[in-house]
């Protein structure tokens, strides 16, 4: 069975199954999801740095349409500790998997033998796609694939997935998938236990795919994927306690660290073996460029000019020349006249065509907002942002801000999931799954939920503050840090937990690929405007009735001692915050269409209050879903009154200068 | 023949640009991020180089650059390579 090839498991499953299903697993920011598009044609999300996939995609191959592939998130190590880890332990515990394609990387090639070591004892037939093969040369490195195909006993294919090199005998190379050889033996002491317990699990749990020993060597590593499947076997209950007392620590560590340790050494033997580095070789511009960016002084101006230069361009340009462009002469100037006048002509009834083209209009209120107001600012914020995360700057910032998020009980990895937050912190709040501990993620999401922007409300931002002075967009921005920086050392305080200090990758600064980037760009468009077009127009029924039934001068009466006496704004902006409930976009696009009406002050305090104030519904659903409802409650009970307390706050401020 | 511990400095003190040998993880470090730290490579005796040591200790290990906190990194010990 050992020597079984592919083809034999590949009719077998397609005779009881009908398919053959396929896992990429590898260490992050390796290439698995542009392999995977590559081999599927389907587009998961790719970018330069850790943790971008954290769900398991599945698509079907482009050569065998009987064969369905899986892209898990990348595992730093196994036993899984992670959430995004513990998805991938889930799929290899819960698909039907006839293979495993181990995404490695053939610069760090000691580390990708880190992983197969304990992937190979995991009894399922592999192929090692070993990738960037092309960063490996630049840097010196040659891996002799045949001769570690010969000592691993599966094929081993050089690629770069991101140029399409090796992919073709990588698809051939999957009918001669095989069974890896084990690359080492433990200590005594430790191959008893692991024995041990093989024994037990093959006679009272077995899986039905994944070999005992594998599963017996994750189990004492306190793998808790594995624990919990375990736990659901017939027996298992009392194995999981038969294995506990069978497995105490060895020597002077713990025995996953002791485990994790051999396989790090097999790896390092193996790797010296089958690999060379040229000497003198090991530096590169991308490394000096890297160093820079995260260097003590100079990383500093580098953020400063990476900043400004996306304020030009989303700011300046997106919300400034293309709005101008598309707002008020396009939309203003030809298409909404146009509209108006032939719904007049054509719909007799008042009320809808009040409905369509009136101050509350589907058309005129809803969809120029979508179109000529967020559209271009979206579309700039997320060209800038593609380029900037294919680069690998965005997890360097890690490392400059950790100091300051230590302050908030927090690391510097709490930095990526913010900074995508600027995209859309419906996504990044899934993000926050790369965090290493619950208190990380929930004092993220709060922080997330509470102070970052997403890239309309951004765009929205800028083009109103912008367009005011450069102090105005200053003011806002230290509010918005101060607020994050309070709200995140009170959170540190109240939630339990200790932290965690900061131990991550710095991936290397690669040339972004403008193709990925106008892919992605497509991409987070298609799937903004399709949830953006129906909310706004949505809101935009919602204002109309209100305003139709005499409800909205009612609220904006009401809102009058809050929004005109403690927040200084003019009293039509009560109706801005209630746009803002449905998507805090829309309501700042609501204050931004007010915008004539308002001074310095009241622009930044409307902004820093629409700002702060609720979430989208959507990333509501996202938090409710990761946290649960209660949690979720809470955070909304306190976001809503800090929004409006801090505004007060703010105005009341500025009044004593401006 | 390998240093005595006597000769063996945290890494939080080696200079930057210099080439040490990684000879043992500290018992303050979490036993999670020591796994960790295997997994990235980082197991004694490999040979890495230190590239920062402000804001935070960074360091090439094989072609893989890593950032540690301080925390970590002063109870990292590494001698001469």
């Amino acid at each position: 069975m050992n020597q079984a090839t592919l083809t034999e498991h590949a009719s077998l499953a397609a005779t009881e199954q009908g398919t053959t299903t396929l896992a990429l697993v590898g260490h992050p920011n390796v290439g698995k999801s542009v392999l995977f598009h590559r081999l599927t044609g389907t587009y998961v999300n790719v970018s330069n740095y850790p943790g971008t996939t954290v769900e398991v995609a599945r698509a079907t191959a482009r050569f065998d349409r009987e064969m369905s592939l899986l892209d898990t998130p990348g595992v730093l190590a196994l036993p899984s500790r992670s959430d995004d880890e513990r998805a991938t332990v889930r799929a290899l515990l819960h698909e039907d998997l006839r293979l495993i394609v181990q995404v490695g990387d053939a610069k760090n090639l000691r580390r990708t033998l880190n992983l197969t070591a304990l992937l190979a004892e995991l009894g399922v037939p592999m192929v090692m796609a070993l990738n960037m093969t092309d960063e490996a040369s630049a840097r010196g490195v040659t891996v002799d694939t045949p001769a570690l195909a010969e000592a691993l006993g599966v094929p081993v294919i050089a690629t770069v997935a991101t140029g399409g090199e090796g992919i073709a005998p990588l698809t051939d190379a999957l009918l001669h998938a095989r069974h890896p050889a084990p690359m080492l033996h433990y200590d005594p002491e430790i191959e008893a236990v692991i024995d041990q317990v093989t024994a037990m699990i093959a006679a009272r749990a077995p899986h039905p795919r994944l070999a005992a020993r594998g599963l017996a060597i994750l189990l004492l590593g306190h793998d808790a994927e594995v624990l919990a499947w375990l736990a659901t076997r017939p027996e298992g209950a009392a194995l999981v306690a038969e294995i506990a007392a069978l497995a105490p620590a060895i020597g002077r560590d713990s025995l996953p660290a002791r485990l994790a340790r051999e396989r790090g050494r097999a790896a390092e033997a193996l790797a010296r073996t089958v690999s060379q580095q040229a000497a003198g070789k090991d530096r590169t511009l991308s490394l000096l460029i890297g160093q820079v960016a995260v260097h003590r002084v100079w990383g500093w101006p580098m953020l400063l000019a990476v900043l400004y230069v996306v304020y030009l361009f989303v700011g300046d340009f997106g919300a400034g020349t293309l709005v101008g462009l598309l707002e008020e002469n396009f939309f203003g100037g030809i298409l909404n006249p146009a509209v108006t006048a032939l719904v007049q002509n054509h719909v007799t009834i008042p009320w809808i065509a009040d409905l369509l083209v009136g101050q509350y209009g589907l058309w005129t209120m809803g969809m120029t907002y979508a179109l000529a107001l967020i559209l271009p600012i979206v579309t700039t914020f997320f060209l800038a942002f593609g380029l900037l995360e294919d680069s690998g700057y965005f997890t360097r910032l890690s490392v400059i801000a950790n100091r300051m998020f230590a302050a908030i009980g927090l690391n510097g990895r709490a930095v990526l999931p913010m900074v995508l937050g600027l995209g859309c912190v419906t996504m990044a709040t899934l993000t926050t799954r790369i965090l290493h501990t619950p208190r990380e993620r929930v004092i993220t999401i709060f922080l997330m939920a509470l102070a970052i922007p997403c890239s309309a409300q951004l765009g929205v931002v800028l083009g109103l503050l912008g367009g005011i002075s450069f102090s105005a967009t200053v003011i806002w921005a230290g509010t918005m840090v101060l607020v994050l920086l309070s709200a995140g050392w009170l959170a540190g305080k109240l939630v339990k937990g200790r932290r965690v200090p900061l131990v991550t990758e710095l991936p290397p600064m690669r040339m972004p690929v403008l193709g990925n980037v106008l892919k992605k760009t497509g991409g987070r468009l298609k799937w903004y405007l399709i949830e953006v077009i129906p909310l706004f127009l949505l809101g935009t029924l919602i204002m109309f009735v209100l305003d139709r039934t005499g409800a909205l001068p009612w609220i904006i009466e009401a809102g009058k001692p809050l929004v005109t006496g403690w927040l200084g704004l003019p009293p039509e902006a009560s109706a801005a915050f209630v746009m803002g409930f449905l998507r805090r976009d829309f309501g700042a696009t609501g204050l931004f269409a007010l915008s004539h009406q308002l001074d310095m002050v009241q622009a930044v305090v409307g902004m820093v209050t629409i700002t702060l104030f609720v979430p989208c519904i959507a990333s509501v659903m996202m938090i409710a879903k990761e946290q649960g409802v209660r949690t979720t409650a809470l955070m909304l009970a306190i976001i809503m009154p800090t929004a409006f307390f801090v505004g007060g706050v703010l105005n009341h401020f500025l009044r004593l200068f401006f | 023949m390998s240093p005595s511990p006597a000769e063996r400095i945290r890494l939080t003190g080696t200079p930057v640009g210099r080439k040490v040998r990684i000879a043992e993880y500290g018992k303050e470090i979490d036993p999670l991020q020591v796994e960790q730290l295997h997994a990235y490579g980082m197991s004694p005796p490999h040979i890495i180089r230190v590239t920062q040591q402000q804001p935070m200790t960074v360091v090439l290990c094989d072609h893989m650059e890593l950032a540690l906190e301080h925390d970590v990194a002063r109870h990292v010990w590494v001698e001469e390579a």
